[in-house]
């Protein structure tokens, strides 16, 4: 009896104890109610200390981040400099009205900071890391129209060149000079520019107003800008939305060929993943095993863009060089690829432009297209690629190959693609017009210096060699590289139904004669250590041996 | 209105007004406890039967079922954990959605969002695992003090319902989170009712007979988890089987209290000597009513054939006792609750299977089994052994022994010899298996029906049945046989569930640790 009171007496008590600790943790050792409490002190007039929250039903959103962040939240006083408790930085968006997972991502109705911030386990949408925090904006914009990265880098250069930062504020830069300030005339923040619009007179009106002060600031600071220099200027200008750092990353990825291989907003190739949504990826359902550092998406994307087939075993995505300002770039783009089920009232008008009206977010000249689908593969400057475990991917700008190519070979080449290869066909709905491919091929001219081939571009000529003697000869030279039916291997395929449609005889046999410099396709019209040269009728033989695997209808 | 009585009593219809309205503490007592404060024999006794709850209870109960050593207090622990559940089940369906990826969110808000929502489910989650641990060690606790024998067979065939309905609710509970871990759990679970498919395909009868997809079709609802299963389970989780266990419940402390109280030895008395000089006098007053009630009763009633001498009112020593453990178990609940968070994986996802997929910890062992032979880990062994425990106090008709733990012919010593024999043999082959594989490894074209009959679930079970014959014969009892059988299976059953919750990894690969497994 005696013992079972004891036991009754003490559980009770524990239990007690036990919930008074649950209660006092839950209610009185929240980390908000400790921030609060600060600012209460901090603020000059203080605060009340209680749960806040944003709520906007039409967005699905109801945030208690500002229950920490006191002073992001609408009418608080905020604390000036505090990381906490200090204000938003000035954006176009209220986070009164749009609240705050919409950009930031997270967890909005949690009221810890883990939690919230994401950082619990199998949280399945981690707030977007600080350094990243423009990949936000790509939840709304989803479509931010991105220039010409070359344009856009040579702008950043040019403002910094024509000093245009001591009188314009651009990206939280520059602007401190003020020189107009006795005149009382500000120089307007250039950061939003994009967005606000500005006088597209603007050169003429400088140059106006330099002329009519013969001296002070006008005269000192503003100087001719020739026209090449104003075009990009241009660009810069209207990229500049608020979000510098995005569209850069932006820019950038247009470079590097990515959408040759995967689709994002159904504009793409089809060898790589959908990378539509790839910034709203559950890190839960991602295979961390190879990826070194702390168990993020951030870490993922980066290991990733430095060796691909590492952390997804069986990739085809080659492992490109890039810097590590590159990677970073990237990975900022990789964030912003969320593309939140927004109500359509919230759609921005890039959004809306490019969805409902087909306008396209990316530049569409020669040089942003090639880089945009076909740099991952061919180089930068077409100069082919090599990566360990695939075949090369040809030298498209070499001199070589351009002085034997003709227009028609090379557009019909993008338009169809090659079947059975990893050159996909580009002419579809969803991939380039003609006149986009015309600009293309283009650019590739311009990339090979401007070569034109010599040789008229007949399709219908036959060089009429002998088949049999062909075959004898192919099967002597040429089917260690290309296969014994022509099949490819470390070569290219050539019974390949698109190239024997859209090559000429003359593109073949000059081909064999001279070879492919930078490949290993040797020149076969000249001897060698080991072989003799070939002769044009063997040439043409070889030729004709190919042209039996044509199928004809 | 009569001024006779105010005038003669001199109080106003006021006054008595304002009395009663004093007096409503004392009247309500009275009202609530008609029999008076227990303070007598008497009274303590109508305080027990006259109460809908309490009168589950004798009136009086035997010194030796107070004993902590008796019962360590297990299946009062298994009620109390059972009733903590409820009341924080309950709370926790306010704000439960039983409706795929809703039912995630509704459990992620319920963590990350609702006040005290965390605490509350973790002590649910903890209360339902005590539950299950309390009911297996209760179970223990009844064989090994031989309380199964007679007259209380049918009240250990009722324990074993209980059993089942214990592990139905908590594994019913497992889907309704709908993460990873629920979802993959359940399908291994919903395989497991399947694996009579193993039977029917080797015998090529699964199109004309097929028990096993119709078990696994009547658990799911549909051909996956989804859905269907959802729901099932919900209704299931929070209604069916809940009243079922209410019920059976009801039966079985009923049966405890007609089937002659706690069993004990024959000579308890004598064991436990005279009473303490603290314990409530016994008849300190004369007894203003006989004790007929009981001697109306058939049976071992306490009270028949014997003094009441070594019998205590049950109100307040059994009391103390119940609420005592009862109060236990929430300080055991809640401190677990405030240690550790219940889990919470990834949203169910039915493209990318968890690696290894693991049933709840009660069913690991039956895991391990089904990797052997997933007819016989699922249904052959279990049925063997629900079987054999179902027969045991039939087949024991012995007295030697009641009461006391490990009683009976071979006592400790034959519990010690079975412990090391059963948890040596089902060492010897899991590591026989683990490091040399089985039949399917070494002559990869046996017929199926090979493995289903010679695997290392059926290979155990036969040894342990041998041993078993074995301590039949060599102490000349069944109870002996009886004593080896239920040891060996106890230790069979926590060494495969440590195996199967601890040492097996991704592709069910035996790992020394978690730390080992690939993709970690």
């Amino acid at each position: 009896m005696k013992k079972n009171k004891h036991l009754l007496l003490w559980s009770s008590l524990g239990v007690l104890a036990l919930l008074v600790v649950a209660a006092v943790q839950e209610n009185f050792f929240k980390e908000w109610r400790r921030h609060q409490l600060r600012a209460d002190s901090l603020a000059e007039h203080g605060i009340d200390v209680r749960l806040r929250q944003v709520v906007v039903p039409s967005l699905n959103v109801m945030d208690r981040c500002v229950s920490c962040h006191v002073g992001m939240a609408p009418g608080e006083p905020a604390i000036a400099g505090d990381k906490v408790l200090g204000a938003h930085k000035p954006v176009v968006h209220d986070p009164a009205e749009f609240g705050c997972t919409v950009c930031h991502g997270g967890q909005g109705r949690a009221t810890e900071r883990a939690d919230a911030h994401g950082d619990a386990r199998h949280w399945p949408e981690p707030m977007i890391p600080a350094k990243y925090a423009e990949a936000g904006c790509g939840t709304c914009h989803t479509h931010i129209e991105v220039p010409n990265y070359e344009l856009v880098l040579r702008g950043e250069k040019l403002v910094e060149r024509y000093d245009c930062l001591s009188c314009h504020a651009l990206d939280g830069r520059g602007g401190t000079l003020r020189p107009l300030a006795a005149a009382t005339v500000t120089s307007p923040d250039l950061t939003y520019v994009g967005v606000r619009g500005y006088d597209a007179q603007w050169y003429e009106k400088h140059v106006a107003k330099r002329a009519a002060s013969p001296d002070g600031p006008w005269h000192a600071s503003f100087g001719d800008i020739p026209e090449m220099d104003r075009e990009a200027l241009r660009v810069l200008l209207d990229s500049r939305v608020g979000t510098p750092r995005l569209v850069e990353a932006k820019a950038l990825f247009h470079t590097l060929g990515c959408r040759g291989c995967h689709k994002i907003g159904g504009v793409g190739g089809e060898d790589g993943p959908d990378l539509t949504r790839e910034g709203e990826k559950d890190p839960g359902l991602a295979d961390f095993t190879h990826v070194p550092g702390p168990r993020s998406l951030e870490s993922w994307f980066k290991a990733h863009f430095r060796a691909p087939a590492t952390v997804v075993p069986g990739s085809k995505m080659p492992e490109f060089s890039l810097t590590e300002e590159q990677i970073d770039l990237l990975t900022l783009y990789m964030f912003s690829l969320r593309r939140s089920d927004l109500p359509e009232a919230y759609w921005p008008k890039d959004r809306i432009r490019v969805v409902r009206f087909g306008a396209s977010e990316f530049s569409r000249d020669g040089e942003t297209l090639y880089g945009t689908f076909c740099a991952s593969c061919h180089g930068a400057a077409g100069e082919g690629m090599r990566f360990a475990g695939m075949t090369a991917f040809p030298a498209i700008a070499s001199e070589g190959f351009l002085a034997l190519a003709s227009d028609r070979f090379i557009a019909e080449t993008i338009r169809k693609g090659r079947p059975g290869r990893r050159m996909a066909a580009w002419g579809h709905a969803n991939g380039l017009t003609d006149e986009e491919v015309g600009k293309v091929v283009a650019h590739l001219r311009a990339l090979g210096n401007g070569v034109m081939p010599a040789a008229p571009d007949d399709l219908a000529e036959r060089l009429g060699g002998e088949k049999a003697r062909g075959a004898a000869l192919y099967a002597e030279h040429c089917t260690g590289c290309h296969g014994k039916t022509g099949e490819g291997g470390e070569g290219t395929a050539l019974n390949n139904s698109v190239l024997l449609a859209t090559a000429t005889d003359r593109y073949m046999a000059e081909t064999i004669r001279l070879g492919r410099p930078g490949t290993s396709m040797p020149t076969f019209g000249m001897a060698s250590t080991v072989r003799p040269a070939l002769a044009s009728d063997e040439i043409a033989a070889i030729v004709a041996h190919i042209r039996t695997w044509e199928v004809t209808r | 209105m009569s001024d006779a009585s105010g005038a003669t009593s001199g109080v106003t219809a006021m006054g008595r007004f304002l009395a009663n309205l004093r007096e409503i503490p004392k009247t309500f007592r009275e009202s609530l406890v008609r029999g008076g404060a227990p303070t007598t024999d008497r009274t303590r006794s109508s305080f027990v039967f006259g109460n809908v709850f309490l009168h589950l209870h004798a009136v009086r109960t035997h010194r030796w079922s107070l004993r902590w050593s008796t019962t360590a207090g297990l299946g009062i622990m298994s009620v109390a954990a059972f009733l903590i559940t409820l009341i924080t089940g309950v709370l926790l369906m306010f704000y439960y959605k039983p409706y795929p990826d809703a039912a995630y969110v509704s459990i992620k808000d319920l963590h990350f969002v609702v006040p005290t929502g965390r605490f509350i489910r973790n002590i649910h989650r903890w209360a339902a695992n005590v539950m299950v641990v309390a009911v297996l060690l209760h179970m223990a606790r009844v064989f090994f003090t031989g309380a199964y024998r007679k007259p209380r067979e049918f009240n250990w065939l009722v324990g074993m319902g209980l059993l089942a309905i214990t592990l139905g609710l908590s594994f019913t509970g497992y889907l309704l989170p709908w993460d990873q871990l629920a979802y993959w759990a359940i399908t291994i679970g919903a395989n497991i009712a399947q694996s009579p498919r193993e039977v029917t395909d080797a015998l090529k009868i699964t199109e004309y007979f097929d028990p096993g997809g119709l078990q696994r079709l009547l658990l799911l609802g549909s051909s996956d988890v989804g859905e269907e299963a959802l729901i099932r389970f919900f209704l299931l989780h929070v209604m069916i089987l809940p009243l079922a266990l209410v019920a059976l419940l009801g039966v079985h402390m009923w049966r405890v209290r007609k089937d002659g109280g706690i069993a004990r030895p024959d000579d308890a008395d004598a064991r436990l000597g005279p009473p303490p000089a603290d314990t409530y006098p016994v008849f300190t007053e004369a007894p203003q009513k006989t004790y007929q009630i009981a001697a109306i009763v058939k049976g071992k009633t306490p009270a028949v054939g014997k003094g009441p001498e070594n019998t205590v009112p049950s109100m307040p020593h059994l009391f103390y006792a119940e609420m005592g453990v009862f109060m236990l178990t929430v300080l055991i609940c809640t401190a677990l609750a405030l240690v550790s968070d219940a889990p919470l994986k990834e949203l169910a996802n039915p493209n990318v299977p968890e690696n290894p997929a693991k049933a709840p910890w009660y069913f690991l062992g039956l895991q391990e089994l089904v990797a052997y032979s997933a007819f016989m880990g699922g249904i052959g062994i279990p049925s063997i052994v629900l079987l054999g425990l179902g027969l045991i106090p039939y087949l024991d008709r012995e007295k030697e022994g009641t009461g006391l733990w490990f009683g009976g012919p071979g006592g400790v010593p034959l519990v010690l010899l079975s412990t090391v024999y059963g948890f040596g043999t089902a060492f010897a082959l899991e590591a026989f298996a683990i490091r040399f594989g089985w039949i399917r490894e070494w002559w990869p074209d046996v017929p199926q029906l090979v493995i289903t009959a010679i695997n290392p679930g059926t290979v155990l079970t036969a040894l342990y049945a041998g041993f078993s014959i074995w301590a039949v014969k060599r102490w000349g009892s069944t109870r002996a046989g009886a004593l080896a059988l239920f040891t060996c299976f106890l230790c069979g059953f926590i060494l495969l569930t440590v195996v199967g919750q601890h040492f097996r990894g991704p592709n069910w690969v035996f790992y020394w640790s978690p730390s080992e497994w690939p993709g970690h």
